[in-house]
């Protein structure tokens, strides 16, 4: 409470304005600037020292099409000497002697090594590498060369974003990669869902696992700075992630950083701005429309009143005086506006505006354009026996919504020595800080009436704006929040070289978490406390969080003649302990000033802990085979501990097998345009372990009772300990072709994969006869099948224009084999079955997804001339009207309910379009559809009314409603009501979109300019995200459903030094 | 050099291999809460169980709509005001009361009570006694659960023991089955108990043998009824006829007011208490329960009422909401009980009647010439004056703001939260006046209509109601005793229950157990003395006031029904889904018998 010694509510409101938040940026800036001046003059001064070099060579490297190829290496043989070429593919390097070796390196490019001999003037074309695909990418525990890949796996490459802001790693693959669901998270900090193909669980998690740079990381996605990022590789086939095992079955992604590049230190800045507004202007009514609304639903709740009583007596139709009009009160007013507003139930605040001609738009005080930026700095560089990475970013957000904020600061150090020829050692660290205070405004604005108001004449914050229901900002004004998270993140490793060409690796990864969240509610007056009827209140939640994993790598790869192997071996533990302590206290006296500081200063004060312990570990072996570069064969096993199913099952294994055949390589090959084929195919066990780690023990909970002398701990059974709890096993087979068409112009991958899981870990449903609401056991299966494409395609390749594009697309499809086992009858559809019997409360149904709705099918509305027929349903003119299935003259839920859509799309595409135009320009667009699904509308679509309405605006935002004298088909009636619909009604409406998501420009300053202000690059950008949405959905989005979106606009500047 | 270094290595790795392989690395292991390993092997892990089990009780009266408050809008007295229209209470949707939750909530508190039943024996016992008070108490408390689920519900499962895993065949138990096996168990606490408590809230021999009393009774055994509330009438408790406790200075009030302070009931002064829950403002925040509602359920929302200006005339946010709470209307009570009960013989009318439980000081009226509400909006017009109807364009909007209300058992202030809505307090659950009305009605059933008025009159005496004769003795009439003088108290719907069951056993006024669900003694008193569900019928929201039958019973919740995939629980006739019964089972076996 400290910031309300402030005079008045104003001075708070300043505050969160982002003007006085300046400073921050300002001090960030400036460092910024200082190394910039700093940088410029040291570069000439270093470039003497080291001038004892005898001969310069310059010259340009281009591919075969003559494009210029920016950041090629090139390094003197046998030397530290190393350049990159500029933006322009031109370098300048100098060598000491004629006799001096070149080499070239660049990745997708065949090497080549030039003698300097007599040319100091250098061109060179490199050339693609025969399979150009030879890009090594990660994989589990190792990397391995694309073409020799036998997996799903795909790769996202952070340059693809550079343009863009983007402020979690899950912005970068949102509708990225086929297969790979991701939503846009719609707050100022938040990370977005993630899905790997399909649901694979009920009730366990099926969050892919994250790994960042070969250590599994167990922490928050908001901790790792996108910008660290030079690629993301998700795997997304049984086999790939099978090395994971137990924690696998979600699929995995992994994140590698950036890393220092050998050679003099290079700095990169870069700063964005952005603002953020909703994508959706979804305003309340407006003055007019409430003065309607409240008409309206006097008119349907109290029909035994005329209908002019709620008319205005200035707007009274002909056949009706105002004598008569005032007659049909017992006691109107003298005053015929006030009998009116009388009859609206207005309250005297919603009067006193109405008569002042005040309004209020509360869309406008809740919703906002908020201010974002980022600024990032690395330096990273190296020698040939060290190389560092060190990187600091800040970034600021304001949310759509007032009081969202959101701010991080995060950092990042690779270091890696090399200390002999046998031992290299290293470390990745990362360390954020990232800050959750913002107290976001309440999203239920709606019911407040725009003849409200926000303040009142003292300047104190409106609790109750128009008399009914809380100001959206009171909680914003009134709390005291502060929310902290502090993570630290390390890799530290060693890797030994042993004989026959064996290395060892040993890896410790420790990980610590430190939350804070302390709040405080306050009772003052000022800031829409009241304290006849609040308790001050304060809590503070602390926890610290410390894990490790250690990972024995043992590794050995082998060429004999045309036989390749690539052995690894794993030995991993692991441990996670949380501490968590809740201390809350209420009622502060003599005064509420010290706020969460001094919780001793309540009069019911209250502790509680939650601590937590689980272990892990596992043992795993890996064969990569290669014959004739063209056959390969991988074959896993990974046997897995966890302590959550440590009774019985403490272990479980998970092997996998995978075959690739690259057709293209075989001699009888010879389809033309095809000069790359490959065929895949895997299998593999994986599991799941996402599910309370004491799942598996009865559980007891203390209850607090008082005798009447002194407080006394009672305990009950809370949960039904299940011994035989174990891992959730998801078995696929994934068939994958891979295509290169036209010199590799074209890439085209598909494949497709079924996926089935057992020993499904739900939260069974128990009756309530047993005491318990669920248990958690292993039951059931499920499957998912799937087909995903991905097609890269280079469309126009012209000295100054490039147009390429990637298209991916997706379908899923889910199916519930078996659930409990339980073989009953059970009637659905009308009919009686027996079988495996549905879990109705959870609507999961044997035979169907598991995004399967089942509800009644709407057909529209009751009508005037339909009365009859609605009041034989038990129903009235108004009201929802849907099939009756078997036509038996009542809606009844195992006869009526059909199978109406799917909650999850059902296709998913995603298409970017990159432009280079006059070399240093770049320009990209990016558009997404999820098409086919259906989402629960009901909140707003049965928005009863009810009796509180009569003293509040709609609660559910501009949702039209039926009334006689609008018989609208879609909507139903104030004062719905659904209760001749057995079983509930839900109203659902389409959620497909297609939006244009990305759109990015860039311009690279050309490299002789850069180099007149002393930098190596210059580059600038702006973006814009969600730009164009199209869809029916009538809520706020249809990716978020009933919260809004951003839609944001940035710029940006990136330097290298 | 490097052999030095494979060794060190293949060392490493052996040991670690060893570390993590070991069975002990993977024992899960708790660290912030109990398992019953390590609770459930002494007395104190026993006592505990009961800790929760008395804290469970009070369920029955505590939050918004809570189960007694709907055993009253279920009754002959009131109507639910947002639910009235009972055909609309569905096995999917119980609208506003718990009718549908009371259900599954009674079988945690079962659970709970059956956890220390199965393990009771698990452990040597030193002192038996020890052990038969624990078993006798556990019993007890799953006896109360019982009795109130039969005569909500009618037959019902049977759940005996502590569950190891899932469990999805349930079946269902006819009523008179649960009743015998919960009369034996009662029988054994009843001698096994405490007579008087070592601390408050130990349940003792005259709890056990009031509610074996109401067993009887539901059993017809009229003779062993009358002796168990004999028992109960002849132990430590008498009823109170002076002023004590909290505010007996006050020359305002009365011994019933008194009665029915929520700091008296476990006064030692008062000798009247057989049971209560207890639930104090003063305890810690964790032992508070969410308050006992009392100023939420049964008072009307006075403070909506309009003055002349189309405005609130008053608010509960004011001083007179801090006495008068802020009424939700949701317990309609109806004109039999604001005004008929306390008329006798047409000449002794509510106004007049020296009845204390309708005394003035009792009550708030909102009445036409008396009224202690005033209108107290600042700038109002009528400042100062009685709230009134008159100002109101429609009377219909007084449904839910205008009607009396016995202010004496209502009003519990709320120290712990700014809402008035009825604080922590405690509740009876066993009063005496009750076992003198359980008495009497056993006599009434075997005929002995003297000693039943005697009982009667006890009770009526002491709040200084005119004393009647052996010939006013009829059930109704012991039903009207119980409304004055146990309202909030009693769960009055499932008492009807219990004597419409007898009423059918007896084959009375054409009564009769096979057609229970058409033609029941229920039905027919509450359509008799309920104007509201009369022409004109309460009309509230496009809700109108129905009552059938066959809501004698409540429905069973569907959720049990269809999670009970693999037997059969049978759902009360007149709802969805009976037509799939099957017949009840008619014993219950016992797993082992520990209270022989």
């Amino acid at each position: 409470m400290k910031k309300l010694k402030n005079k008045n509510v104003f001075d708070r409101f300043l505050n969160r304005s982002p003007v006085f938040r300046g400073k921050q940026i300002l001090l960030i800036l400036l460092i910024f600037s200082g190394l910039l001046v700093t940088n410029g003059f040291a570069l000439p001064v270093s470039n003497k020292v080291f001038q004892q070099a005898q001969i310069l060579v310059t010259g340009t490297v281009t591919d075969v099409n003559g494009i210029a190829l920016p950041s090629v290496t090139i390094q003197e043989k046998g030397t530290n000497n190393g350049v990159l070429t500029d933006f322009d593919g031109n370098f300048t390097i100098t060598v000491s002697s004629k006799e001096s070796i070149l080499e070239f390196n660049y990745v997708g490019m065949k090497p080549q090594s030039r003698i300097v001999g007599g040319n100091t003037s250098m061109n060179v074309q490199m050339e693609e590498d025969a399979q150009s695909l030879d890009e090594v990418v990660v994989v589990g525990y190792g990397t391995q060369k694309k073409s020799d890949v036998t997996g799903a796996t795909e790769r996202v490459d952070a340059k693809d974003f550079q343009n863009q802001t983007v402020t979690q790693l899950t912005d970068m693959l949102t509708g990225t990669v086929a297969g790979f669901h991701v939503n846009q998270s719609p707050s100022a900090g938040g990370v977005g869902s993630m899905v790997v193909r399909g649901p694979t669980s009920l009730t366990a998690g099926t969050e892919p696992l994250v790994v960042v740079d070969g250590a599994i990381y167990k922490g928050s996605l908001q901790d790792i700075n996108p910008n660290d990022i030079e690629t993301i590789d998700v795997l997304k086939d049984a086999s790939s992630a099978a090395v994971y095992g137990s924690k696998a079955a979600s699929g995995v992604i992994l994140v590698t950083t950036k890393k220092g590049v050998k050679g003099k230190p290079s700095i990169n800045l870069t700063t964005r701005w952005g603002m953020v507004e909703s994508t959706n202007e979804r305003r309340g009514l407006n003055s007019d429309e409430y003065i309607k609304f409240r008409q309206d639903y006097f008119r349907i709740t109290n029909p035994q009143m005329p209908f002019n009583f709620y008319t205005n007596p200035d707007e009274l139709p002909g056949d009706i005086s105002v004598e008569q009009w005032r007659e049909l009160s017992d006691n109107p007013q003298e005053d015929n506006e006030l009998e009116y507003l009388t009859r609206l139930r207005f309250f005297p605040i919603e009067q006193d505006n109405y008569l002042a001609g005040r309004t209020v738009d509360w869309y406008d005080v809740v919703m906002r354009q908020g201010l974002t930026q980022t600024h990032d700095l690395s330096i990273g560089g190296g020698t040939e026996d060290f190389s560092y990475y060190w990187s600091v970013g800040y970034t600021n957000n304001e949310g759509i919504i007032v009081g969202d904020e959101y701010s991080t600061v995060r950092s990042r150090i690779n270091v890696d020595f090399k200390i002999t020829d046998w031992l290299e050692v290293g470390m990745n660290t990362m360390f954020s800080d990232r800050d959750e205070s913002g107290i976001p405004a309440s999203m239920d604005f709606y019911s407040n009436s725009p003849f409200g108001q926000e303040f009142n004449e003292q300047g104190n914050l409106e609790r109750e704006p128009h008399g009914h229901t809380f100001h959206p900002l009171l909680e914003l004004y009134r709390q005291d929040k502060f929310r902290k998270i502090n993570t630290l993140f390390s890799n530290l490793y060693a890797n030994v070289g042993l004989p026959f060409g064996i290395t060892y690796t040993m890896s410790f990864q420790p990980r610590y978490e430190f939350m804070k969240d302390f709040r405080f509610t306050s009772t003052d007056p000022r800031v829409g406390g009241d304290p006849t009827q609040d308790q001050s209140q304060g809590s503070r939640s602390e926890y610290s969080h410390y894990e490790w994993m250690i990972d024995n790598i043992l590794k050995w790869n082998k060429e004999i003649g045309e036989h390749s192997f690539d052995v690894t071996l794993l030995q991993n533990s692991e441990l996670s302990q949380r501490w968590t302590s809740i201390s809350s206290n209420r009622n502060f006296a003599p005064t509420e000033q010290l706020g969460y500081h001094a919780l001793q200063l309540g009069n019911a004060p209250s502790v509680s802990n939650n601590d937590y312990k689980y272990t892990g570990d596992a043992l795993m072996a890996r064969l990569n085979y290669t014959l004739l570069d063209r056959y390969m064969l991988t074959a896993s096993i990974r046997r897995d501990g966890y302590s959550a199913f440590g009774l019985e099952h403490p272990r479980a294994n998970f092997p996998a097998l995978a075959a690739g055949w690259t057709i293209s390589e075989e001699d009888f090959f010879n389809l033309d345009p095809i000069n790359r084929m490959k065929l895949r195919l895997s299998w593999g066990v994986n599991g799941n372990r996402d599910i309370g780690m004491y799942a598996s023990l009865a559980q007891l909970q203390p209850s607090i009772w008082y005798d009447g002398t002194s407080p006394r701990v009672g305990v009950y059974n809370s949960t039904l300990g299940n011994r035989d709890l174990s891992w959730e096993r998801t078995e696929s087979v994934n068939l994958g072709l891979d295509i290169g068409l036209f010199s590799n112009r074209v890439d085209l991958s598909l494949n497709y994969y079924d996926m089935t899981t057992t020993d499904l870990l739900m939260n069974r449903r128990l009756p309530a006869l047993t005491g318990f609401t669920n248990i958690t056991s292993n039951l059931g299966e499920m499957k998912n099948h799937g087909f995903e494409m991905s097609i890269d395609a280079v469309n126009i390749i012209q000295e100054n224009f490039k147009w390429s594009s990637n298209l991916v697309f997706s379908l899923n499809r889910n199916e519930i084999v078996e659930l409990f086992g339980d073989i009953g009858e059970y009637t659905i559809l009308g009919q009686t079955r027996t079988g495996d019997v549905p879990d109705y409360s959870n609507q999961w149904f044997p035979g169907k997804g598991i995004d399967v709705v089942w509800d009644y099918s709407i057909t529209g509305v009751w009508q005037e001339n339909e009365r009859e027929e609605a009041e034989s349903y038990g129903m009235r003119v108004g009201d929802f009207k849907a099939v009756d299935v078997d036509g038996d003259g009542k809606y009844t839920e195992f006869d009526d309910k059909q199978f109406i859509g799917y909650t999850k799309p059902r296709y998913r595409l995603g298409f970017r379009n990159s432009f280079t135009f006059l070399k240093n320009f770049t320009a990209s667009v990016f558009v997404r559809a999820d098409l086919g699904h259906i989402g629960d509308y009901s909140d707003a679509a049965l928005n009863p009314g009810w009796e509180s309405n009569d003293r509040r605006s709609r609660n559910v935002g501009p949702v039209p409603y039926w009334t006689p004298e609008n018989p609208i088909n879609d909507y139903a009636r104030l004062d719905v009501s659904t209760s001749g619909y057995g079983g509930g009604l839900r109203i659902f409406k389409s959620r497909s979109f297609v939006r244009i998501q990305d759109i990015t420009f860039g311009y690279n300053l050309p490299s002789v300019a850069a180099e007149r202000l002393m930098l190596k690059g210059l580059r600038i950008f702006g973006s814009v995200r969600n730009l164009a949405t199209f869809t029916k959905w009538p809520g706020w989005d249809p990716e978020t459903g009933g919260v809004p979106m951003p839609k944001s606009y940035n710029v940006g500047l990136s330097l290298s030094i | 050099m490097k052999s030095i270094i494979k060794i060190s290595f293949f060392l490493t790795l052996t040991i670690l291999l060893q570390v993590s392989c070991s069975e002990d690395w993977l024992e899960p292991e708790p660290l912030s809460f109990l398992t019953p390993e390590n609770v459930y092997v002494d007395q104190a892990g026993f006592e505990a169980i009961l800790i929760t089990l008395r804290k469970n009780l009070s369920y029955e009266t505590t939050g918004w709509g809570h189960p007694i408050a709907g055993e009253y809008a279920a009754s002959d007295l009131a109507v639910p005001t947002y639910a009235a229209d009972f055909t609309r209470l569905t096995p999917s949707n119980s609208f506003r009361f718990r009718y549908l939750e009371l259900f599954s909530q009674s079988y945690e508190f079962i659970k709970n009570a059956n956890v220390l039943i199965s393990r009771i024996d698990d452990i040597e016992w030193d002192d038996q006694e020890v052990r038969n008070r624990l078993l006798g108490e556990a019993l007890w408390h799953r006896a109360y659960w019982y009795y109130r689920l039969v005569h909500s519900y009618g037959d019902v499962p049977w759940s005996g023991e502590e569950l190891s895993g899932a469990k999805l065949d349930f079946a269902t138990y006819s009523r008179t089955a649960i009743l015998d096996k919960i009369q034996k168990d009662l029988e054994f606490a009843a001698v096994n108990l405490p007579v008087t408590p070592a601390v408050l809230g130990d349940v003792t021999q005259g709890t056990a043998n009031h509610l074996l009393a109401k067993v009887y009774l539901a059993n017809m055994e009229f003779d062993k009824a009358i002796v168990a509330a004999t028992k109960v009438i002849d132990g430590p408790y008498e009823l109170m006829t002076n002023r004590f406790g909290i505010v007996a200075d006050d020359p305002d009030y009365n011994v019933i007011w008194d009665l029915h302070r929520y700091q008296n009931i476990n006064d030692p002064q008062n000798k009247e208490t057989i049971y209560s829950t207890i639930d104090r403002p003063d305890a810690p925040p964790e032992a508070w329960s969410s308050g006992v509602y009392s100023s939420r359920n049964y008072t009307p929302s006075y403070w909506k009422v309009l003055d002349a200006t189309g405005n609130r005339a008053c608010n509960w946010n004011t001083p007179t909401g801090d006495t008068l709470g802020i009424g939700n209307g949701d317990v309609r009570l109806n004109y039999y009980y604001q005004y008929k009960l306390w008329e006798k013989n047409g000449t002794d009318n509510w106004e007049e009647t020296p009845d204390l439980r309708r005394a003035d000081a009792n009550w708030v009226e909102m009445g036409e010439i008396l009224s202690e509400i005033l209108t107290c909006r600042e700038g109002s017009p009528q400042f100062g004056e009685p709230l009134t109807k008159e100002l109101y364009g429609s009377l219909s909007d007084t449904t839910d703001t205008w009607w009396s209300w016995p202010q004496y058992i209502t009003y519990v202030p709320t120290p712990n939260g700014r809402l008035p809505v009825g604080g922590q307090a405690d509740w009876y659950i066993f009063r005496l006046a009750e076992t003198y009305l359980i008495r009497a009605e056993a006599y009434y059933w075997k005929d002995q209509p003297g000693l039943a008025a005697d009982d009667l009159n006890k009770v009526r005496g002491r709040s200084h109601a005119p004393l009647i004769s052996a010939n006013d003795v009829t059930i109704d009439f012991i039903f009207d005793e119980s409304a004055r003088e146990l309202f909030a108290e009693i769960p009055r719907h499932s008492e009807m229950v219990r004597a419409s069951y007898i009423m059918a056993n007896l084959g009375r006024d054409g009564y009769g157990l096979n057609n229970f669900s058409e033609n029941n003694w229920y039905y027919d008193r509450v359509m008799e003395y309920n104007n509201l569900y009369r022409s004109p019928k309460l009309v509230w929201y496009g809700n109108i006031a129905t009552l059938e039958p066959y809501n004698v019973l409540w429905p069973i919740p569907q959720t049990v029904i269809t999670a009970n995939t693999l037997g059969t629980i049978n759902q009360n006739i007149g709802y969805d889904g009976a037509e799939n019964n099957v017949p009840p089972l008619e014993n219950i076996e016992e797993p082992n018998e520990q209270t022989n």
